[in-house]
């Protein structure tokens, strides 16, 4: 073989074993602190923008829980420069999704729209990032609509009060454990000043990010969001330091609620925020989709085919919050007495720390070969690559790490797999056991004499 | 811009109270409501340097012997999506002791095949990132596979095997009917499940689209593999079949591709058609007792087919009704001015038997009755008064400048490709639609509106309360 051969071989080995980058991506950051993310997908003439501030309900103070969701809602209702009313005629004659979402850490606010519109969409969210003026008759009417909303969206859920019971018992004190959109009496006081003011301290370009994701380049899109953003000023932002939950417990909840047909099972372990988590979040990506991600995973087998404790079981591991990180177990066992709820539990665990004990590089190759096969449809819809990377970065993650994704997954180990598992068994944990109103009655226990006696009398 | 002048006109006294309790707040921001510097969306984009374009949205029709797709290239990632329905082989085709079937066979074509046991099946699938889905609606029992290219021989494989030659596992079978029992139990948990079947009932009352949404306990826990083949081998079958595929791939590996997955298939299907369904409204209204936070409501009245003349108008003119979203006249009068509801939306519900004008929405149950008057006078108004040429000009806006939208992800473009064949929309429908939208006139939009708003819909509810 000629060198030349040799030094092309060595190319190719090396640019098929490289990972390739996650998204066509390009960041770049405005003079006012706006960091702005573009995402190239040149599928369809359209364009995903979303921007995300770093604010959230745990940003909110005692006074104004809910607050944070409330002025949401009114960033659709008018600034200096858009009456009332227009936002969302301007967005509806120019064919836009448009809508907004709010969590315990952030606020993103979205659209989804042809790309010849993009620049009325960029005029408009900057509009009111500095803008905002809404009047005392619209925070009247947006505070009985979003106490309607969370009427529907959660207290009509019968689960609801169980859910939010068992996130107060995980979460303690801390913010994170109240409810995004406040109580209802809580919303009922939030004042016109205090949402106001919320506003005026945590919306500016250095508080947010900015992601275009669609038919659009950087060379394009970056003048573009100058001529709208640049004026913009930065503003000083104190966030409220939020306390790392270092409280160590166990504790299980069982509710009984009217309306409910059939129990569920949740088992919640408190991590350290994944700044500080020992090993990284792949670790424990990794070990939710080993143990519970879906019908192939090692808790589907074994609970719902093998033993049929349950009829569905899944893991899970949340990270991105300010906050400590959460791996959760959930389960619908198939029968529900007090005892086969007990075993239930015990069946969970033992069956969990028998297959991470049976863990090796192969079964590992296999999940991550899973894992791996997806990312091809990242690329697919465009508003899927802009949730991804605003939800990580917003929580903290560079443009790097989430490009790097599938190195990362390939870089975790069975050891390091294994230790993930350690720390969800050492950490606290909460669990919670909904029922219906009515549970089946355990059979009497009977003695081995008692069993005799019935089989001779068979 | 005539809109908001009006309100502000009426609302003077209000304005004068609420500059002073903004006073009282110290607040700074400017009150007077002259907009000297408003922002002028049509200016920006007359200015912009992003031009419009248009998806490139050649449809091809690709024939293969008895087989037949819609199919649209799209090169840019390299993925496939086929979406395929069986027509007359949904809920409302099952035996009468069998409610429940398609659900149970949707599960279980997942559950393994002759050559791959479930488990391995399932890995396979994984691996290889390969989706397959299957769902049943009333009408049809519909599936989708999405696939990466590279991997185009194993996605055959595993969807030509589920189709034609199922394992049906007994104790699958077992466990598949115990989670759809469970699924039973957790959809009578939601106010929402509960209204949704109570609607169909009351709506279609004795007709087979009056059936619940997931099955019968006692039908699904009676079903074999026995019953599931024989459903197969009636209504699994070509004559029955639509297609849409849409991605990586060229019309020659898509005639290739259809042989491979359908073609052995049986030729006939034993489905028949459902007799149409008159729906009849008159403003009625009925309420399940049960305590909840929100009463959620359910209307419906009759709507028109897609094939009616009458189906673009009637389309805008719900649309400017309840479709539009937080502009619609619905949200605008009982959601943004009354805070009644989060939201409250109305669609045409267009099946193969029945054509529906129906809605949704929560409401507090001391507020319902004030609700269900604000909705009836503009459900009146509609056809008295019928939409504005402002109103009109609005929705043509929104409806074409949203035309791109529909193809944001791949196999949300091989279910429209599926649509356009159900409806008999035609191969150029995409080319056509915006003139469709464009030449509707002001005069056919309330002609639409005053035929079909005359009569009240009917309603149904659950957790409303009579005011005292």
């Amino acid at each position: 073989m000629n060198r030349f051969l040799k030094i092309l071989t060595a190319l190719l080995c090396l640019s098929a074993s490289a990972e390739a980058a996650l998204f066509k991506a390009e960041t770049f950051t405005l003079p006012n602190g706006l960091q702005c993310v573009v995402v190239e997908n040149h599928k369809s003439p359209i364009v995903k923008q979303m921007l995300w501030y770093k604010v959230g309900a745990t940003d909110e103070t005692f006074a104004n829980k809910g607050g944070a969701h409330l002025l949401e809602h009114l960033m659709f209702r008018g600034t200096s420069r858009v009456p009332d009313g227009e936002f969302n005629r301007i967005m509806e004659k120019n064919g836009a999704d448009s809508n907004a979402f709010t969590g315990h850490d952030m606020t993103a606010y979205h659209q989804m729209a042809d790309v010849s519109r993009l620049e009325v969409l960029l005029a408009l969210e900057a509009d009111r990032m500095h803008n905002l003026s809404f009047d005392e008759e619209a925070f009247k009417a947006e505070q009985k609509i979003v106490l309607q909303e969370r009427k529907q969206v959660i207290e009509n859920k019968p689960s609801a009060a169980f859910t939010e019971k068992l996130n107060k018992m995980l979460w303690g004190n801390s913010p994170y454990g109240h409810p995004v959109t406040g109580l209802s009496e809580e919303i009922e006081s939030l004042t016109f000043k205090d949402t106001r003011d919320f506003y005026q301290r945590y919306y500016a370009p250095n508080n947010a990010i900015l992601i275009l994701s669609g038919d659009i380049d950087v060379k394009t899109a970056k003048p573009l969001v100058e001529k709208y953003f640049a004026e913009i000023e930065a503003k000083d932002i104190q966030r409220r330091p939020i306390a790392e939950n270092t409280v160590t417990f166990t504790e299980t909840l069982e509710m009984s609620l009217p309306d409910i047909q059939t129990a569920k099972m949740v088992h919640q372990s408190l991590l350290p925020p994944y700044k500080k988590l020992s090993g990284n979040i792949y670790d424990y990506l990794v070990l939710a989709e080993y143990l519970g991600g879906g019908e192939t995973s090692a808790l589907y087998k074994e609970l719902v085919i093998k033993q049929k404790t349950a009829v569905s079981v899944s893991a899970g591991y949340r990270f991105t919050t300010g906050g400590n990180s959460v791996f959760s177990f959930s389960m619908i066992p198939a029968k529900y007495s007090r005892k086969q709820i007990s075993a239930a539990w015990q069946q969970l665990d033992e069956v969990g720390q028998s297959a991470v004990s049976q863990l090796n590089d192969e079964k590992l190759a296999q999940i991550k070969r899973k894992i791996l096969a997806g990312l091809v449809y990242v690329n697919d819809n465009p508003a899927d690559a802009a949730y991804w990377i605003g939800n990580m970065m917003v929580s903290g993650f560079t443009l790097d790490d989430i490009q790097n994704y599938e190195s990362h997954i390939n870089e975790v180990t069975v050891d390091s797999v294994k230790n993930a598992f350690l720390a969800v068994q050492k950490a606290p944990v909460v669990r919670g056991v909904l029922l219906p109103e009515i549970v089946p009655e355990d059979e009497p226990e009977i003695t081995a004499e008692e069993a005799d006696e019935q089989i001779l009398k068979k | 811009m005539s809109r908001y002048s009006k309100n502000k006109s009426g609302i003077f006294g209000k304005l004068l109270v609420t500059a002073l309790i903004l006073a009282v707040c110290g607040y700074a921001g400017s009150v007077v409501r002259t907009y000297l510097n408003r922002i002028d969306s049509d200016e920006i984009l007359r200015q912009s340097v992003l031009k419009d374009k248009k998806f490139a949205s050649v449809v091809q029709e690709i024939q293969s012997d008895k087989l037949s797709a819609y199919l649209l290239e799209e090169h840019s990632n390299p993925i496939v999506s086929v979406s395929f329905e069986f027509k007359n082989a949904g809920r409302a085709h099952e035996a009468d002791n069998q409610q429940g079937l398609t659900n149970v066979l949707s599960d279980m074509l997942l559950n393994g095949t002759k050559s791959y046991a479930p488990q391995k099946f399932k890995d396979l699938s994984e691996e290889y990132g390969i989706r397959i889905g299957f769902s049943a609606t009333k009408d049809s029992f519909a599936g989708e596979i999405v696939f990466p290219k590279q991997n185009t021989e194993m996605a055959v494989k595993l969807l030509r095997e589920a189709l034609l030659m199922p394992l049906f596992d007994e104790d699958y079978l077992e466990l598949t009917k115990q989670q759809l029992v469970v699924a039973l139990q957790l959809a009578q948990e939601r106010p929402e499940y509960i209204v949704n079947d109570k609607l169909a009932e009351f709506i279609y009352g004795g007709h087979p689209y009056s059936r619940a949404g997931i099955g019968k306990q006692e039908n699904i826990t009676a079903l074999t593999a026995d019953d599931l083949r024989l459903f197969m081998t009636n209504h699994l079958a070509q004559d029955n079949l639509l297609i849409g595929v849409a991605g990586d791939v060229t019309a020659a590996e898509t005639a290739d591709l259809l042989q491979k997955l359908f073609g052995s298939l049986p030729e006939k299907s034993t489905g028949k058609e459902l007799l149409p369904l008159e729906v009849i409204s008159s403003g009625e209204s009925i309420n399940i007792e049960r305590e909840t936070p929100q009463a959620v409501v359910r209307f419906a009245a009759k709507g028109t087919y897609r094939n009616s003349l009458d189906f673009y108008p009637l389309y805008i003119a719900n649309y400017i009704f309840g479709e539009s979203g937080l502009s619609s006249r619905l949200n605008k009068n009982i959601r943004e001015k009354e805070g009644l509801t989060y939201g409250i939306y109305t669609g045409l519900n267009i099946s193969d038997a029945s054509a529906l004008l129906s809605g949704s929405y929560s409401v507090t149950p001391e507020n319902f009755a004030q609700s269900k008057q604000l909705l009836l006078d503009e459900w009146q108004k509609m056809a008295s008064q019928g939409v504005t040429q402002e109103e009109l000009q609005l929705a043509k806006d929104a409806l074409l400048a949203s035309f791109n939208l529909r193809f944001a992800s791949i196999d949300g473009i091989s279910d429209m490709l599926l649509s356009m064949q159900k409806y008999r929309l035609g191969a150029d429908f995409l080319e056509k639609r915006n003139d469709y939208i464009q030449s509707v006139t002001l005069k056919e939009v309330n002609a639409a509106a005053k035929k079909y708003f005359s009569t009240q819909p009917d309603f149904v509810t659950i957790g409303v309360k009579e005011e005292k």
